[in-house]
């Protein structure tokens, strides 16, 4: 262990993957020859078929410049949104081959499907509704309340600070995240807000200006501990917002702090771990749910079938010998936070 | 049909249109924004990519402070501009517009130890979060003050046309709401117009998919008068593929936290211009860049349409990324960064000139009529400038407002509007002409017979193009199907009458100024004639025909300092 850390010492671990990752783009840039045929697959929203159209392929092409080819030869009446053309925007977000792209900046693949974001209504073809995401973000109050008056231009304010703060404002809004969240695709059998909303509350909540009473009123709506952390909108993200590690846990820790009702379960969790060094599944129910949990005594029982629980460890308050450690390493982390 | 009714109705929602709005709202006016794209989302005010110190702030000095004033002048506006508004203007930028945005949540950009970062040099700048990208949190900071302040807004609508009182002044707009296909009326007291300055109207362009010079071409219908609708600037730095990024820029001004900007070089890898070296003073340094390209055209090293190259390989890829975010084109290209140089092309940016307006209350000769931001003539369009107009405008509205006529709902206009717009969805005699395509022959008209350089022949040429789509092309024009929801088609076709209305009007103007005066190049008057043309080009409506007009400059602060030279040989 520790001579891996030591050898990894050299390496920034953010780092990790880009040059592979820059290679991809080379590919993608170099792979397809001027003038070769591209398919170009696109859902229709009036019948819902997918129709093809064939264009040549032209320098650095961008699934825009492909869609914008087929509209002005083939289809005049594909209906797609775009607006600056050059990732600022953020309004032509499309699902190119089942994953989020924005046409404007994607290299086109030979051979494409394309079709509209997930999670949002769809007007027509490729233009989705927009209102079910700014109704979430408006619900947020996602502007600045000062606690103490302005002192004037230009105010006392490090990057560090506001590091996180500063990754969410990156955002464009181009709900590519929103659309590639598998919680969200859940609909209304959670609460969370998803993604991209909570990077537009990130942008303020995280901003060391901001009043906290004001993130507490928006936390406390937000659904947050619904996220999987599975991290498939730091995956979409063009912006390359650390949307999960950047945001979503920085905004968790503040519920812990300003909304602690809410945090029951993660609290509940991290407890059992520091006093037993790992996690024990019948604690944490009886923690998280108390009395509750008379009520639901047929699932315990399966539970317990299953060997998901067991009591008798519950009750002797079993620990492992990594016990000490975890209790130093969270209380450690708490203090810093 | 919806029909709102409001004391003042804004189309755009930009830099210029969001403040009016704001500052009207402050007032206790109700105002209602009709937005063709997105609020804060549409139009150039995103691309700002850094915002420029004017006056003392921060720190800047006597001199740096009058090189902004200067840069403004000379550089940015080639003297067409009213010193005196100038001089107002930048006060009002040092003393509120950094305070305004900041106060309401704006991140400058610190570094760690909690220092703004600035460009340093003759003249200075900052960013909003990272450079290259300030326009975007800024726009994102307006949008939401204005959700914040409940204003109402009328979003991805397009306004056909401006309705009038029975005495000629504007009682309001018409409008197409994209999305359904349903038409809106917003009755108001006052309009005010802040539909930008960079129109699609040239093959490459900066302006984005919806600006199609629509302001232009509806004022002018409403009988506005039009100034130096010629001067048409260029970036010399834009990607030169894929076409959609024609309007991403390799910024040639300087960088932040750094001595150094991107470089260009010829087809022959020879350096000729880096902004550095070449003038220190242009921070803006279009008109500079375009010259030096113009030249390297000459000598056969260059062409309008690429074959020239920019980038940063003289730098450290941590000098260009700690602040900025430049190095996005290469990567995103899987180019070698910052060693390889990407190959750039003219793009036309935006118009100086515009919509003739009264500085001090941006009122434009049409009753009822304001304008702000990049769309007025009275200067190019920065973002902080465009900002102190929403201002101005929303002043200079409140002051009138008890003189405006209540607004009444003209029935007859409304009516032939409703049926222009419907026949171009589903009239049209013959064969029809396809609305894309015919946006795209006047941008080859307009990018072939007034680009960068051209004479009076090439534009008589460009007008005799533009008579014979009105008459061949016009008739036929409609949509390819009928339906109602999201059809771009259709925009398209109400968009493309109103880029051929305007490209006549830029065309028309450019023939009036017999002069080369910076950006603008006249092969057959290749002199920049400050005896006869340092002077506002006004362009009026005049029964079906116009006139032209000269009126002179304030001059009070700079003046050129020569009679005639070669545009070539100006510095500006």
């Amino acid at each position: 262990m520790s001579e891996i850390l030591q050898a990894s010492g050299a390496i920034d671990a953010r780092r990790l993957g880009q040059a592979e990752n820059a290679d991809s783009l080379r590919a993608r840039n170099t792979r397809i020859a001027i003038g070769d045929p591209v398919m170009i697959k696109v859902r229709r929203s009036d019948d819902g078929r997918l129709q093809e159209f064939l264009t040549p392929y032209t320098k650095a092409m961008r699934v825009l410049d492909a869609l914008n080819a087929i509209a002005l030869k083939d289809a005049p009446d594909l209906a797609f949104r775009w607006f600056c053309g050059s990732k600022m925007c953020g309004t032509c977000a499309v699902r190119m081959n089942g994953r989020e792209v924005l046409a404007c900046w994607e290299a086109v693949e030979p051979e494409m499907t394309i079709e509209p974001l997930r999670n949002l209504p769809v007007i027509r073809d490729l233009v989705v509704d927009r209102t079910p995401y700014e109704r979430k973000v408006a619900s947020f109050e996602p502007w600045l309340t000062r606690t103490v008056p302005y002192p004037g231009f230009p105010e006392p304010l490090s990057h560090r600070d506001i590091k996180n703060a500063s990754k969410a404002i990156d955002c464009i809004s181009c709900m590519s995240c929103y659309s590639a969240c598998p919680v969200i695709r859940l609909g209304s059998l959670t609460d969370f807000a998803g993604p991209a909303p909570l990077v537009q509350l990130g942008q303020t909540a995280l901003d060391p200006r901001q009043d906290q009473r004001q993130v507490a009123r928006a936390l406390s709506h937000s659904g947050i501990f619904n996220c999987v952390s599975c991290y498939k909108c730091e995956e979409v993200c063009p912006a390359h917002i650390p949307i999960v590690s950047g945001v979503i846990e920085p905004l968790k820790a503040k519920v812990v702090k300003l909304v602690p009702q809410m945090a029951r379960h993660p609290l509940a969790f991290r407890a059992v771990v520091a006093r037993r060094g790992r996690i024990d599944p019948g604690e944490l129910i009886l923690r998280v749910q108390g009395l509750r949990v008379l009520a639901v005594i047929p699932r315990l029982i399966r539970l317990l079938l299953r060997g998901k629980i067991n009591p008798l460890r519950t009750l002797l308050g079993f620990k492992t010998s990594a016990a000490g450690a975890a209790t130093r390493i969270l209380n450690k982390t708490e203090s810093s936070s | 049909m919806r029909i709102l009714k409001t004391q003042v109705v804004i189309v755009g929602g930009g830099a210029a249109g969001c403040y009016a709005a704001l500052n009207l709202h402050r007032k206790g006016i109700k105002t209602v924004i009709v937005c063709k794209g997105l609020v804060g989302k549409s139009g150039a005010s995103l691309f700002a990519g850094n915002l420029v110190l004017s006056g003392r702030t921060l720190g800047n000095t006597e001199e740096q402070a009058r090189n902004t004033a200067e840069f403004l002048i000379k550089y940015h506006n080639q003297f067409l501009i009213d010193q005196e508004w100038a001089k107002r203007c930048g006060a009002w930028i040092a003393s509120v517009y950094y305070p305004e945005l900041e106060e309401a949540g704006l991140y400058f950009r610190r570094d760690d130890g909690g220092n703004m970062v600035v460009s340093p040099g003759k003249i200075r700048s900052i960013a909003a979060n990272a450079q290259g990208n300030s326009g975007v949190p800024f726009m994102d900071l307006r949008r939401k003050q204005v959700i914040k302040a409940g204003i109402e807004t009328i979003e991805e609508t397009v306004v056909t046309a401006l309705l009038h009182n029975a005495d000629g002044s504007i009682a309001g707009v018409f409008g197409l709401q994209v999305l359904t296909g349903e038409y809106v009326i917003v009755l108001a007291q006052a309009t005010i117009l802040a539909t930008g300055y960079s129109d699609r109207l040239h093959a490459r362009s900066t302006g984005t998919r919806e600006m199609s010079a629509d302001g232009i071409a509806m004022a002018w219908r409403a009988g506005a008068s039009m100034v130096n609708l010629e001067m048409q600037w260029w970036h010399t730095n834009d990607v030169a593929y894929p076409p959609t990024w024609q309007r991403m820029q390799i910024y040639p001004n300087p960088m932040l936290g750094s001595e150094k900007s991107a470089r260009m070089v010829n087809s022959d890898g020879e350096e000729f211009f880096d902004q550095q070296k070449d003038d220190p003073l242009a921070f803006g340094p279009y008109t500079v860049q375009l010259k030096a390209l113009a030249k390297q055209v000459h000598a056969g090293k260059a062409r309008y349409t690429g074959g020239y190259y920019a980038g940063f390989d003289h730098c450290a890829p941590g000098e260009v990324e700690a602040f900025t975010t430049y190095a996005k084109v290469y990567q995103q290209l899987g180019m070698d960064f910052p060693r390889t140089l990407i190959e750039t092309a003219i793009t036309a940016h935006y118009r100086q000139g515009g919509i003739d307006v009264d500085t001090t209350t941006m009122a434009s000769s049409v009753p009822g009529l304001y304008i702000a931001g990049g769309l007025g003539g009275h200067c190019n369009g920065l973002i902080a400038l465009v900002t102190y107009d929403g201002k101005v405008v929303a002043d200079g509205v409140a002051d009138n407002l008890a003189n405006l006529r209540e607004p009444g709902l003209p029935g007859e206009q409304v009516e032939q509007e409703r049926e222009r717009l419907e026949s171009l969805l589903t009239g049209g005699e013959g064969a029809a002409c396809a609305p894309g395509e015919l946006k795209e022959s006047v941008r080859a008209v307009m990018w072939e017979k007034a680009g960068v350089e051209k004479d009076a022949r090439s534009l008589n040429e460009g007008l005799e193009e533009f008579a014979r789509i009105r008459r061949e092309a016009v008739p036929r024009l409609r949509a390819k199907t009928p339906v109602r929801a999201a059809n771009y088609d259709w925009l398209d076709a109400i968009d493309s009458l109103n880029m051929i209305d305007a490209a006549e009007l830029v065309v028309l103007s450019s023939l009036q100024r017999e002069e080369s005066r910076g950006p603008f190049m006249r092969r057959d008057f290749p002199e920049t004639d400050n005896e006869s043309w340092l002077t506002a080009n006004l362009l009026h409506k005049a029964g079906n025909g116009y006139r032209f007009e000269k009126r002179d400059y304030n001059l009070s602060m700079f003046r050129p300092g020569f009679a005639r030279a070669d545009n070539l040989a100006v510095p500006w």
